[in-house]
């Protein structure tokens, strides 16, 4: 039995049957609904649905690893944990919560928002984009396998060499940790090569750059860090990798190494990553912020370009988590100076965020409460930002319970508030039900008191003493009253989680009885709005023409010359309806990404137990590309001569469009 | 369901509330630094001082524009909010930007961070000048305590006949310039005094300077703050500042060797113990001037303090336990747990005879019995001290040995 045949591994579809009958091992899958359907999906929105549903599955990992930390610390000589113990929950936590979390949270909104901000049927190559989901479930789990297979990595998340080498971490903890960030590392980059060529290859007619919704704009810087950020730990992986399995000697001392290699290498990634990771949630922020303010945004070209300032200053800073590692005191000054400016086109985000709201008519809705509530947590987690990078300021607040506060600040009260706002705002669209708005209302205010008594106390055990990655401190210190109050704080932000994941099945349940949402239920602005809800699976019908920002909003409002706004048509009219997509060419699914995808921890698995599964797993991942190429881009015996004339946007994005290009059918999807 | 809204009002209230007045309650818990001894609020040290001297005004910026921003934010939300009487038909004015404002407030911020940056990097100067005359002294960390070499003669040599090696407690003169050298025999630790400055790295193979200097004689904790493995949190420091008189006093104590056998029969029996057990990790000068056992694989310290004068340091493992019993004013002991009051050598650190009555047996008994269950460590790999099964006589023997470590 042959693993392709002469026409690779694609069945007959629909009526035509010409007598061909497949011995191939796999058909290609042809379903699209049902459990099924989800394996084997190259639909952008389903794979965005599954980042977020995976990214919320590890998230209720973290946040219970979280919980394990806040009691151990909640009184002085905690014994829930033992030290090893510790070390290897801390460091899961944070893995788990960059890696695991807010970047696969980011990827979620990005898959299902971008071709649709964007006018496009789906993503450019859509069955890597499968491959990227598939991956980084598979190293998530890979990594989190680690707990059953004789414990997690316990060298914290930033895994200093040469702590991180077998001599002082002898078990396979570090490399877990090294294999399931590699694996997810490919993920990152095959979806961020993705939506980059989806962006700028893919636009709707009209659709020029500075047109774009600004969540795809924040998107797309936040790819192109990617891009360059991820092969920069992929590639200290390896070196960790050859030291580890192979005594290389990268980062061994004793035979001449510097671990300041590793810091470097490290932190240029680690600190593009933490801009890749906070904007998208600027980017949704900025939508929802207009939307319930009934204003556009306050100096679109200020946002965007702010975006891309932060995107490229966000390359010359890393050095500031190296202030006191015996860098050069010129080093120090001059990553002092850079970490300092970069807070200019952060705090214009900020005002440009307040100056949309002033003069507007606020409608205090649940992703507009989240908002606002990332517009002031991430201010002043953006101070204390500013405060260390005062290098000298630094030296007495690197590594302790400050430096916790802040980036919690940053990543909870900015990223995930963002998010938050991104879930109740794109619910509906993407479910086709509203979350409940009071209890969406009391899951914010929950959250801000729950978010705040944990991390807002931590300010203050950093600047008096504590340090960070401790698993016991003393009495006398004067730490116990605020561990306390964090620790209830923490507990406070489970509940606030808890009602939120009550919030989903109590809407779901109640959405039966209410009137169906409607393609626009907040009254949008971009063109995502005009699609039926839950989108259907071509997006559009017919491809809308862009002729500026907000182009959704101004096909509905007219805007007079002193700036009064008078409706010109109701959603209705406006909106799309849903069609039954006949003659709208979509991509096939497929069985390879997923194939592939899991092939690559049987090989990590191989690396670290036995060399011969690993050989099994580099047949897998080999058969899984050789029956990738050899499938067709899609079913052949589906017609598809009747491209639409004009499929999209020229790179530049400026040509010239017939006003009437809303006929246009079709855009080619290639895999 | 029905009531809900009001649940959400009162929520709202109730957390709003709270956040305002848990804000209210760290800014004033700030300022009370007493009590509080790894704190990085209260100085007392030239180094920390002028840290100090930024902290303030930039802390204080930091205050107003929180203020401002989110002032503005609340009052924008309140101001600008939807009223239920309001006309579902009625936009607010539709306005796209301004630029002159935007660049105003881009060029702002820029300039109040020019400012800021004056002052980091004439701070950044000042505490990277090495003071003339200074004390030099290389700090080394490993798992999971420290070890500190004077260079007396200014050789530049840290282990020469004429140096001081010791451990878990560096003694220094209150008022005097010292000159550290942070390294590390191992994994990546840092060295940390927040009264006296900030931390420095203390990295394997890289030598890094770091200024200490105490206005005062008194005792300054400080903690391992860069993660160094399973006993980071019990890696801790300390420096005894004293006065110059007692620090000459010091030195010329520490430059001696223990060669004179104990009076004591029970103590000799304890020699005995050490020479054959503890000799194979730790040095006393004069007994046994280098460890017995081979250096374990290369990157592991494989090195145990210097206990040469153990009895002249206030405390033990790591700066985690009292060697002496602290006492209260009224001469009752203190609980071990409050640990802010370290144990104190009195006049031992400058050789006086040991007064056993006030050592800490107790936990020094139980660090002998079995070391591991008192500290996370990990002999079998060549870190920390193993469980060597002494027999109850063999601890009483070894404790009277150790008190002749003056």
């Amino acid at each position: 039995m042959a693993l392709t045949e002469d026409r690779p591994l694609a069945l007959p579809s629909g009526d035509s049957n010409d007598g061909y009958t497949p011995t191939g091992v796999f058909t290609r899958p042809t379903a699209e609904t049902g459990p099924r359907s989800w394996f084997t999906t190259v639909d952008h929105k389903k794979i965005g649905i599954m980042y977020g549903a995976a990214a919320i599955f590890f998230f209720i990992i973290g946040g219970v690893e979280a919980l394990l930390i806040r009691m151990q610390l909640w009184a002085p000589r905690g014994s829930l944990l033992s030290a090893n113990l510790y070390n290897q929950v801390y460091t899961m936590h944070g893995t788990t919560m960059v890696f695991l979390v807010v970047m696969p949270i980011g990827a979620a909104f990005a898959n299902y928002l971008i071709p649709l901000q964007i006018g496009a049927r789906d993503v450019a190559f859509p069955r890597i984009n499968a491959f990227s989901f598939w991956a980084f479930l598979a190293g998530g789990l890979f990594l989190n396998s680690s707990w059953l297979l004789g414990g997690g990595a316990d060298g914290g998340w930033f895994m200093y060499a040469p702590n991180s080498g077998v001599i002082f971490s002898p078990t396979h903890g570090v490399d877990f940790w090294n294999f399931g960030l590699i694996i997810t590392g490919i993920a990152s980059l095959t979806g961020a090569v993705n939506l980059i060529v989806t962006v700028l290859n893919m636009r709707a007619p009209g659709m020029t750059l500075m047109r774009m919704p600004i969540f795809t704009w924040m998107a797309l810087v936040s790819q192109f860090l990617l891009l360059f950020a991820i092969p920069v730990l992929t590639s200290a992986q390896v070196l960790l990798m050859l030291d580890r399995g192979f005594d290389a000697n990268f980062f061994n001392v004793a035979k001449g190494a510097n671990p300041l290699l590793w810091e470097h290498l490290f932190w240029i990634f680690g600190h593009p990553e933490v801009y890749l990771m906070i904007l998208p949630a600027f980017g949704l922020v900025s939508e929802i912020l207009p939307t319930f303010a009934r204003k556009p945004i306050f100096g679109y070209p200020f946002i965007v370009f702010s975006g891309i300032a932060i995107g490229f200053m966000g390359w010359g800073v890393w050095a500031h988590h190296m202030f006191v590692s015996g860098i050069g005191p010129i080093s120090v000054t001059a990553f002092s100076l850079t970490t300092m400016f970069i807070a200019v086109p952060t705090g214009v985000k900020i005002l440009n965020w307040t100056a949309t709201m002033w003069g507007g008519k606020l409608n205090f809705s649940a992703p507009m409460l989240f908002s606002i509530g990332l517009v002031t947590m991430f201010t002043i987690g953006g101070l204390s930002g500013v405060m260390h990078s005062v290098a000298p300021m630094d030296t007495q607040q690197t590594d302790t319970y400050f430096i916790v506060a802040h980036f919690h600040y940053v990543l909870f009260g900015g990223a995930f508030f963002g998010f938050m706002a991104g879930f109740y705002f794109y619910w509906p669209k993407a479910f086709g039900y509203m979350l409940n708005e009071s209890i969406g209302k009391a899951n914010f205010w929950l959250m801000l008191l729950g978010f705040n008594l944990t991390f807002a106390p931590m300010h203050v055990l950093g600047l008096q003493g504590m340090s960070r990655r401790i698993y016991t401190y003393d009495a006398g210190y004067g730490f116990e009253f605020w561990n306390k109050v964090a620790t209830i704080g923490a507990f406070t932000l489970a509940a606030s989680i808890a009602l939120f994941i009550f919030n989903i099945f109590y809407s779901k349940s109640k959405a039966k009885t209410l009137p169906p949402v409607g393609p626009d239920p907040w009254d949008s602005r971009t063109i995502e709005w005009m699609t039926p809800s839950p989108t259907p699976a071509y997006n559009f019908d017919p491809i809308p023409t862009v002729t500026r920002v907000d182009d959704f909003w101004y096909r509905k409002y007219g805007e007079t010359k002193d700036g009064k706004l008078v409706r010109i048509a109701s959603t209705a009219e406006v909106a799309q309806q849903r069609t039954d997509g006949k003659g709208i060419h979509l991509p096939s699914p497929s069985y390879w990404p997923l194939v592939l995808a899991f092939g690559l921890p049987i090989v990590a698995y191989g690396i670290i137990f036995s060399l011969w599964l690993a050989l099994i797993g580099g047949i897998v991942v080999l058969a899984a590309i050789y029956g990738w190429v050899m499938e067709p881009p899609d079913d052949p015996d589906l017609a598809h001569d009747d491209h639409g004339p004009e499929a999209h946007a020229s790179d530049g994005g400026d040509a010239a469009v017939p006003d009437s290009a809303d006929a246009v059918k079709e855009v080619e999807t290639v895999g | 369901m029905q009531r809900l809204p009001k649940i959400v009002r009162i929520l709202a209230v109730i957390s709003f509330t709270a956040v305002v007045v848990l804000f209210a309650a760290l800014i004033v818990n700030s300022f009370q630094n007493s009590g509080k001894p790894l704190t990085s609020l209260a100085p007392e040290g030239p180094s920390a001082e002028s840290i100090q001297k930024l902290v303030i005004p930039v802390t204080a910026i930091a205050g107003i524009v929180f203020v401002l921003v989110i002032g503005a934010i609340v009052f924008i939300t309140w101001k600008f909010r939807e009223r239920k009487d309001s006309d579902p038909d009625e936009f607010p004015s539709q306005i796209h930007g301004q630029t002159t404002l935007e660049i105003g407030w881009t060029i702002l911020p820029a300039l109040i961070l020019a400012g800021i940056a004056v002052g980091t990097v004439m701070t950044i100067i000042n505490l990277n000048r090495e003071e003339p005359n200074s004390i030099k002294v290389q700090v080394a960390g490993q798992q999971w305590w420290w070890e500190y070499r004077y260079d007396l003669n200014g050789d530049g040599n840290f282990a020469g006949p004429e140096d001081i090696t010791t451990a878990t407690e560096l003694v220094i003169p209150a008022g005097k310039p010292v000159q550290v050298t942070t390294t590390s025999n191992d994994v990546i630790h840092s060295f940390w005094i927040p009264g006296l400055n900030g931390k420095k790295d203390a990295v394997p193979g890289l030598y890094n300077p770091l200024k200490l200097q105490a206005d005062e004689p008194g005792v300054f904790r400080g903690q391992c703050t860069e993660f160094c493995g399973l006993s980071h949190a019990n890696m801790r420091m300390l420096v005894r500042a004293v006065s110059s008189s007692d620090y000459d006093a010091w030195v010329r104590n520490q430059l001696k060797d223990h060669a004179a056998d104990p009076t004591n029969p029970v103590a000799a029996e304890g020699k005995k113990v050490w020479q054959a057990l503890c000799a194979q990790c730790h040095v006393i000068k004069g007994i046994n001037d280098v460890k017995m056992k081979e250096t374990p694989p290369p990157l592991v310290a494989g090195v145990a303090p210097d206990l040469t004068h153990f009895m002249t340091r206030g405390t033990f493992a790591g700066s985690i336990f009292n060697l002496y019993e602290p006492v209260s004013s009224d001469g009752q002991p203190l609980p071990m747990s409050d640990v802010a009051a370290a144990g104190d050598p009195g006049a031992v650190l400058t050789g006086g005879q040991v007064n056993t009555a006030t050592v800490n047996r107790v936990t020094l008994e139980a660090w002998l019995r079995n070391a591991p269950a008192l500290k996370p460590m990990y002999p079998q790999g060549g870190r920390g001290m193993p469980n060597l099964n002494l027999t109850e006589e063999q601890i009483d023997q070894l404790v009277a040995f150790l008190e002749t470590l003056n």
